[in-house]
């Protein structure tokens, strides 16, 4: 009954943005994780995960990111955020995801503060 | 006043134990919560409150086991809206502490396990009662 993910990626200069269309829960897992494999096998250390401000994000979900943050410390890499609602914004702070991971309110915003 | 009209009343519903029908009882609960008036951003609270009481349910009380059913009640008081969700196993075991997000990061301990803790934080009242082989969430958010 999720909606499924779909993710689709592009490059802005030295930056991947990820747009994650769609529920991110534990059924996301195999989806993001192939995603970011793709990026790190082609040595981007800069990426901004774009989610639909209306998805429906759950522990499972949540869980799915932190591996994913988990994976790009170990690689150096730096994840930033945006297009999370307030809710999930509170809820990122909440869980401590944003001591890991800046969230920002726009793309263009996360992409000056990459430069 | 229509919370005249709800006081007292209670809406039941029954859900089979597959994941994913969590999103019923979620819907349910932002609309029980719009018509009683709360604000926006306490409805998203609930609505991840019930999703994860009933995914706790489903995955860890159920155990996967799609014949058994996840029984949930809302009700409101005239203050708070009281929200339970049961399982027909035996729950899941409480964490000792809350989920350490630089042990989840570094690996010492599984990415998992927040829903209980995003519970705990979302709702003002959360416990937890096993009534024979069953478990029950109970949950209040006031308005």
């Amino acid at each position: 009954m999720d909606k499924a993910t779909d993710v689709f990626m592009r490059r802005e200069g030295d930056v991947v943005i990820v747009n994650i269309k769609g529920d991110v829960t534990a059924q996301s897992e195999q989806v993001i994780e192939d995603a970011y494999e793709k990026i790190s096998s082609s040595g981007y250390q800069k990426i901004l995960l774009h989610f639909d401000e209306n998805a429906y994000i759950n522990s499972g979900g949540i869980a799915v990111l932190i591996t994913m943050l988990a994976k790009s410390r170990k690689n150096n890499q730096v994840i930033y955020m945006t297009g999370l609602s307030d809710h999930f914004q509170k809820i990122f702070h909440m869980v401590g995801i944003t001591n890991y991971s800046k969230i920002y309110s726009s793309e263009p915003e996360a992409l000056q503060d990459f430069a | 006043m229509l919370d005249v009209k709800l006081k007292g009343k209670t809406i039941a519903m029954v859900l089979p134990s597959k994941v994913g029908f969590e999103r019923v009882a979620m819907e349910c609960s932002a609309s029980y919560a719009r018509i009683l008036g709360f604000a926006a951003d306490k409805i998203e609270d609930i609505k991840t409150a019930v999703s994860e009481a009933c995914l706790n349910a489903i995955e860890h009380g159920n155990k996967g086991n799609t014949e058994a059913k996840v029984h949930i009640t809302m009700a409101f008081d005239g203050q708070g809206l009281a929200i339970s969700v049961k399982d027909e196993g035996q729950g899941i075991s409480h964490p000792l502490k809350e989920p350490n997000i630089e042990s989840k990061i570094e690996g010492l301990e599984g990415p998992r396990g927040l829903g209980i803790f995003l519970m705990q934080n979302l709702m003002d009242e959360v416990e937890f009662e096993k009534p024979g082989n069953e478990h029950v969430v109970k949950m209040v958010k006031y308005r």
